[in-house]
């Protein structure tokens, strides 16, 4: 630290913090000040009847042995596990496959594949719900036409699966743009350069475009990461037409929701809450660690 | 379909407009009995000097065209302003107003809230004691009513609609498979049996998410699972032999398919009921017209009768469904606020376009046994006087039955424990002992004492 | 090399190195894509009746969009009409005032040096992991006891702060704002607001851009605060308006003639975005290069 600085370097200062102010001011009314409350509220109990009393960490020690809470995280880890591999790939794959320039139709597959993504989750899940229905969906209408029995999308075995597939079908789009968007800024002298020595289309995507892409790629998991253990509103929308099947503990964030309202234990769900916070912040440094890892063994 | 029901509704707001246009002016006179002047203990000058003095009051309700009857409200008391707020149906109004409350800001005068959800806002000594300023009104309404409102010496809310349990039925459906219509839930099950055998429908859907049905056929059977002292102690019985008796006897039925067990109020659902593939409903008496509504192609072809009964001799009955209006202890205007909750559902003209207009089953006595109500016919009914026969019905409904006060957590605790063994097929005692041990666990980390 | 990042090179593509083979696989990929939309787009001309009894992926035997339209847009006196005002009103303050604060905080965080400018920024990074049900309901009880539920800033309010916007900006604004420009100006006697004002603002644009339709998709599908924040129909944005259309068409009286109009209330709501997104693709892809590029 220096003592004294330049005047320059002054004004440079005083006009940083002056452009940070508005949205700092902003940001600590709306996310630090309800983040702190809710930390306060977190280390409470109430009852519906004998009042609040201070109980430290006891609601983050009741979640950690909450057999609901963490069915549901294992679930979401599971959708992290299957459904984003399966999402970033396709992306990845189309995105590739846009750049490469041997699309006809480029335009129009570009905006159809990311339209999903300006169609909110609500109405996202109403459509599908409608598309899975066991009697009207067009699916099982075609398997009655063709007299099979229709497939179950609903089931205790498939809801699962067939959220992962309403979050696919809404967020590869944007996963592909963003890589597409990086895959336009690699230098294409690169590219030239390996075909004059004969390499392939496949040859230049593994080895020139994938490890360009590396930090869109970490940033489009790191975004997946954060949307998989927050999934709550396809699950919270199917959830009435499938009752029996997507339980109050469904997801963590649905559990959340139900310990606030159903429950009317703010101070619970204002724990799990913080804790599902604290999953995803050591997921996502984990991933961030190992690829770094890999980047420097390579 | 769209068109129909669109012009329905419109002629149905045409006509109470007019109605209420012409009525307004003799509201007065047409005061059934419980005017607040005489027999509140709001002293009749205070009483005036409130309603003239200029006010507005927030109701949130979900009841269709309700501005029918807040003309007929303000007609009477123009100083008076009331704002009408749809904030949802059910669950999602009580989790607002609970946030309010929580907040200490936002909440309304007067909320719409269902019986069973009376006792979870009194706990948290969130509603208003209505008696100081409507008067005992508990001789308005069949004994079981009476019983739903009341509490710790209070009167909690205004009774607005019930729904006393009966059966609806497709008369051609059962005609063509040869039953009659089952009159004891023996001859139920045979039937049920024997209709899916025939002709691989059902003879009914009875779903793994709707606690109030089952609830309701609980309470027909003598089952009282709930109780609630007013102050700490609850008593949780899912496991009596009145709730087994029901759950033996849904049981085989279940399992091997006879009754569908489809989630109710879904699109699926709706259409099962609109082409036959539910040869009948157990519902409650908001069940006709809403029925008629949904599945208006097969006009004339259902027929309405009590529950099947356990033991023939007097038919008894359950509730299932109703609201009732609540004035909130935070209100500002609690004689106005009250007043409103009163004459919206207590007096004749008010009353009787929520029940012939807004077709809400009414709770009065004086209005179920009114002729321009309990003589109507029903063509949907093949003729059927259905008001009359869910009035009788109402006079059957065991009066002693109670709730939890806090039934937001016993009814999503019923979907993930005995509605999911429905919903799959297993073990239905045991899902009722999961929700019992649910419900005491939770019971006692919020501080009760369980019986 | 800092300036290399956001144009979107001018590679040709000879006419002969195009497979229809390939676009074939890819159309029936993109099949998937638009199918839900086709559905929706069929269903919304259907009548109720023809919505469960003919094929859900083409026309019924009547024609009924406009007679659905006219309901959607009539209903409860033409409340739609004010859902989709307050989606617009909402979604548009909330994604320019966001983009706002992100550009000038993303600015000197990039290019400013400052005390603690790192430290702000790791506790930026740090807020895009917090879970939204972990900041909505402290955030509903904080704005019940200011009086500000139930009202637009309710909802406006909390969506005008975007750390993932002030990542996008410091990283654009690292590449696209060259320091040697800015230190020269310096050494001129410009004073810092006039530099970003006359120089940098310019330069940031596509950012800016992409910020703000990140935020407007953000704010325009948004359901769960908008939900626990209001109360009073006229307030509702398109999502939560409709998921209460949905509600009661599954409970209400008589209610069926709904389901028609759900659907064709969801068919209209999409429309705009996807229409912005037609006109806009062009800004917030180099936008969004950037982001990807630089970690």
């Amino acid at each position: 630290m220096t003592r004294r600085q330049s005047p320059a370097r002054r004004r440079e200062a005083r006009a940083g913090y002056l452009f940070l102010l508005p949205f700092a001011v902003v940001f600590t009314a709306m996310l630090v000040v309800p983040l702190v409350y809710s930390a306060y509220l977190s280390l409470y109990r109430r009852q519906l009847v004998g009042g609040t009393a201070f109980v430290g960490l006891a609601n983050y020690a009741r979640a950690l042995k909450d057999q609901e809470f963490l069915a549901g995280v294992g679930r979401v880890g599971l959708v992290l596990l299957v459904q984003v591999p399966v999402m970033l790939v396709l992306a990845l794959v189309l995105a590739l496959v846009l750049d490469s320039g041997r699309l006809h139709l480029k335009r129009f597959v570009r905006l159809a594949v990311f339209v999903p993504y300006a169609v909110p989750a609500v109405i996202a899940a109403l459509m599908w719900g409608y598309l899975y229905g066991r009697d009207f969906g067009p699916f099982a209408q075609l398997a009655k036409a063709l007299g099979v029995a229709p497939f179950d999308f609903l089931g205790n075995g498939t809801m699962l699966g067939s959220i992962m597939n309403i979050v696919t079908w809404s967020f590869v789009g944007y996963n592909m743009i963003i890589m597409y968007s990086a895959l336009r800024t690699v230098p294409a002298e690169l590219y030239e350069a390996a075909r004059i020595d004969g390499a392939g289309e496949f040859q230049i995507a593994w080895s020139i475009k994938v490890p360009a892409l590396r930090p869109a790629i970490i940033l489009t998991v790191i975004f997946s990461v954060i949307g998989s253990f927050q999934l709550f509103n396809e699950p919270s929308i199917l959830r009435s037409i499938a009752p029996n099947v997507i339980t109050r503990g469904y997801t963590p964030n649905l559990y959340a929701y139900n310990q606030a309202f159903a429950a009317q234990d703010m101070n619970y769900s204002a724990a799990i809450a913080f804790l599902l916070g604290f999953v995803i912040m050591i997921v996502s440094y984990v991933f961030q660690l190992t690829t770094r890892r890999k980047a420097a063994a390579a | 379909m769209t068109p129909r029901t669109l012009t329905t509704t419109a002629l149905a707001a045409l006509l109470a407009l007019g109605l209420g246009a012409c009525s307004s002016p003799s509201s007065d006179t047409t005061a059934t009995s419980a005017n607040p002047a005489t027999t509140a203990t709001t002293a009749p000058s205070d009483f005036d000097k409130a309603m003239a003095t200029p006010t507005t009051l927030t109701f949130w309700t979900w009841v269709n065209d309700i501005q029918n009857q807040i003309d007929l409200f303000t007609a009477k008391y123009p100083a008076i302003k009331v704002e009408v707020v749809n904030a949802g149906q059910g669950g999602p109004e009580y989790q607002k107003l609970r946030t309010a409350i929580e907040a200490g800001s936002g909440a309304p005068d007067v909320a719409q809230i269902e019986y069973q959800y009376l006792s979870s806002f009194r706990l948290t000594n969130d509603l208003l004691d209505l008696k100081p300023y409507v008067g005992d009104i508990t001789g308005e309404f069949p004994g079981w009513i009476a019983s739903q409102i009341g509490g710790n010496g209070g009167i909690w809310g205004v009774p607005q609609d019930t729904g006393p349990m009966g059966f609806l039925y497709r008369t051609d459906l059962l005609q063509a498979a040869g039953l009659k219509t089952p009159a004891t839930w023996a001859e139920f099950g045979t039937a049920a049996t024997a209709y899916h055998t025939a002709t691989g429908n059902y003879l009914t859907d009875m779903p793994g998410n709707d606690p109030g049905q089952l609830v309701g056929l609980f309470w027909q059977a003598g089952a009282r699972p709930f109780a609630y002292d007013g102050d700490k102690t609850v008593t949780i019985d899912l496991t009596s032999d009145k709730v087994n008796q029901v759950l033996e006897f849904w049981q085989p039925l279940v399992d091997n398919g006879a009754v569908a067990t489809d989630p109710d109020f879904t699109d699926q659902w709706y259409q099962g009921l609109a082409n036959g593939t539910y040869a009948s409903w157990l519902t409650a008496a908001w069940g006709p017209l809403f029925l008629q509504g949904t599945a208006g192609d097969t006009s004339g072809k259902w027929g309405a009768a009590p529950l099947p009964q356990w033991q023939t001799g007097a038919p008894v009955s359950g509730n299932w469904g109703g609201s009732t209006d609540a004035v909130l202890a935070s209100s500002p205007n609690p004689v106005a606020a009250a007043e409103l909750a009163r004459f919206i559902n207590l007096e004749k003209a008010p009353a009787l376009t929520l029940a012939n207009e807004q077709f809400l089953f009414p709770a009065m006595t004086s209005i179920l046994g009114a002729p321009e109500f309990a003589d109507a016919t029903s063509d949907f009914y093949g003729g059927q006087k259905v008001n009359a026969l869910f009035a009788t019905i109402s006079g059957t409904v065991s009066t002693d039955f109670e709730w939890l006060p806090f039934m937001d957590y016993v009814y999503s605790s019923f979907n993930d424990t005995l509605g999911k063994a429905w919903a799959d097929k297993t073990d239905l005692k045991a899902g009722a002992a999961a929700w019992q041990a649910d419900l005491v666990q939770y019971a006692q980390a919020q501080g009760f004492t369980v019986k | 090399m800092s300036t290399l990042v956001t144009r979107p090179r001018a590679r040709r593509h000879p006419a002969e190195r195009r497979s229809w083979l390939l676009t074939v696989v890819v159309l029936l990929i993109v099949a998937y894509f638009l199918l839900p939309l086709w559905w929706l787009a069929v269903a919304s001309t259907k009548s109720n009746s023809d919505l469960f009894g003919s094929f859900g992926l083409w026309f019924g035997s009547h024609f009924n969009l406009t007679r659905n339209l006219a309901d959607v847009f009539t209903f409860a006196d033409g409340v739609f009409l004010k859902w989709l005002r307050n989606t617009v009103v909402y979604a548009v303050s909330a994604a320019v005032g966001s983009a706002l604060l992100s550009t000038t905080a993303g600015y000197a965080l990039a290019k400013l040096r400052f005390g603690g400018r790192n430290l702000f920024f790791a506790i930026i990074m740090g807020a895009i992991m917090v879970p939204m049900t972990a900041l909505a309901i402290p955030t509903y009880l904080l704005f019940a006891k200011m009086g500000l539920t139930n009202t637009p800033w309710a909802v406006i309010l909390p969506s005008l702060v975007s750390p993932f916007g002030v990542y996008l900006m410091r990283v654009y604004a690292a590449d696209a704002v060259d320091q040697s420009l800015l230190e020269s100006a310096r050494v001129d006697g410009a004073g810092e607001g006039r530099l970003f004002f006359t120089i940098a603002l310019r330069l940031l644009a596509p950012g800016f851009v992409t910020v703000l339709l990140f935020q407007l998709v953000a704010t325009w599908n948004n359901y769960f605060l908008p939900l626990i924040m209001l109360n009073s129909p006229e307030w509702y944005p398109l999502t939560v308006g409709l998921a209460q259309w949905q509600a009661t068409a599954q409970g209400g009286t008589g209610a069926q003639a709904l389901f028609s109009m759900v659907i064709a209330g969801s068919f209209v709501s999409i429309l705009p975005l996807i229409i912005a997104f037609l006109f806009l693709q062009r800004y917030w892809q180099s936008g969004l290069a950037a982001g990807s590029v630089k970690q």
